[in-house]
């Protein structure tokens, strides 16, 4: 059966259980995912009643959705990938880089995405494209860029 | 489980075995896959980032992914409600080839592969189709249809013969314009769930490889099921970036 022949540990099997915890574990598992599930639909619920009642860009509404994702993270990472029954220091060596990483990206989007957003800050060419930009979602014609005179004469050409 | 309360976290470290009590294989899946989440959780920063600088000219994601299938409704982010469906679904049929596995149970493992790679193969289906309609976008076009895009096209007729730029309303989304909304939201869609889809497409590859291995026969003569253990890890992490990608792209 096994093509091992040496006294060296084999952690290949060391996970092998037999039918008993086979079906613990299956029922463990489809746990997870109808929590899964139900977080996705409340989540796709919530995500398209938003504009009609104006929730849209909402701080709370942005909290809530991280939250759920990263409760959606941690199961698919704990129990889907069994990180949850691996050696205690293995799971930091693969989480602590991963969670720096992620206080620290924060830490940089709040400083600078701060810093950027100073009036003295915007570009001249990050004005003009916004302003672009809005004056199209208004729908007014012409001006803003520098072919607008040229483009003046097209209003009835289309 | 009961290997592991047998471990002496002490002694580990003296040799001749893992101090993490796993398979190098399996470590180093882990390794990619950290590396791998940096390279997806920059490109989400870098996303953030931008998307936060233009807030104001920003395109809702309700009001660009409104189309389902043989339904001619609008059904904001129904598909790709559906599609996360398949993916997460996919992966419980993944993690339970694992448990199968686990058991020696070919038969289990067969199946629930089987199902795995249906499950990825939809997906990436689903994502081209969502793509194709991105791409071609709304009857209506341009400003009147969504605040999106005019694009400036020479035309030798006006001005008198002398030429000039004129302005042409656009239909849908492509690196340059976006009848939406800015242009950067589709290069951040494109390019991301670009780098998903291809890693969801590599997962079917990867996948497939390992139920022909399965089917041969070589981990039942291997006497453990561990490939399906290592796949089964990089199929759950493309689960895992899917919804990031959900979140940041179509609900918040």
């Amino acid at each position: 059966m096994s093509e091992f022949h040496d006294d060296y540990p084999h952690y290949e099997t060391m996970y092998n259980h037999d039918e008993a915890h086979g079906k613990k574990a299956r029922r463990t598992l489809w746990n997870v995912f109808w929590i899964m599930l139900a977080i996705t639909i409340f989540e796709l619920i919530i995500g398209s009643m938003a504009p009609g009642h104006g929730w849209t860009g909402a701080l709370w509404l942005k909290v809530l959705f991280i939250g759920l994702t990263v409760v959606k993270a941690a199961a698919i990472v704990l129990w889907f990938m069994h990180l949850g029954h691996e050696v205690k220091f293995f799971k930091y060596i693969i989480l602590l880089p991963y969670i720096t990483f992620i206080l620290y990206a924060v830490f940089i989007i709040l400083v600078e995405g701060v810093y950027s957003g100073y009036p003295r800050n915007v570009t001249r060419v990050d004005q003009i494209f916004i302003d672009q930009q809005k004056e199209l979602k208004n729908g007014h014609h012409g001006g803003g860029d520098a072919h607008a005179t040229e483009a003046a004469h097209s209003e009835e050409h289309h | 489980m009961a290997h592991v309360a047998e471990f002496d976290a002490k002694a580990a470290w003296d040799g001749g075995q893992s101090p993490f009590r796993v398979s190098y294989g399996k470590m180093m899946m882990w390794f990619f896959l950290v590396s791998d989440a940096l390279t997806f959780g920059g490109l989400l920063v870098s996303y953030g980032f931008i998307r936060h600088k233009y807030a104001e000219v920003w395109p809702k994601a309700e009001n660009v992914f409104t189309h389902f299938p043989f339904i001619e409704q609008h059904l904001p982010l129904a598909y790709v409600g559906l599609m996360t469906f398949i993916l997460i679904m996919s992966s419980v049929t993944m993690v339970l080839a694992v448990e199968a596995g686990h058991r020696m149970d070919r038969r289990g493992v067969t199946v629930w592969m089987f199902w795995t790679i249906v499950g990825g193969a939809m997906f990436v289906g689903s994502q081209a189709w969502e793509w194709y309609h991105f791409i071609v976008g709304t009857h209506v076009g341009g400003p009147e249809g969504h605040g999106g895009a005019w694009r400036n096209v020479w035309d030798q007729a006006v001005n008198n013969g002398a030429g000039g730029y004129v302005k042409q309303v656009y239909h849908g989304a492509t690196m340059a314009v976006n009848e939406y909304g800015v242009p950067q939201f589709a290069n951040y869609f494109f390019f991301i769930t670009g780098f998903h889809g291809f890693h969801v497409f590599s997962g079917v590859i990867i996948n497939l490889t390992i139920f022909l291995n399965v089917l041969k026969g070589t981990y039942e003569k291997r006497g453990h099921y561990e490939m399906i253990e290592k796949v089964g890890l990089y199929w759950h992490f493309v689960d895992l970036v899917w919804v990031f990608v959900f979140t940041f792209f179509y609900l918040l």
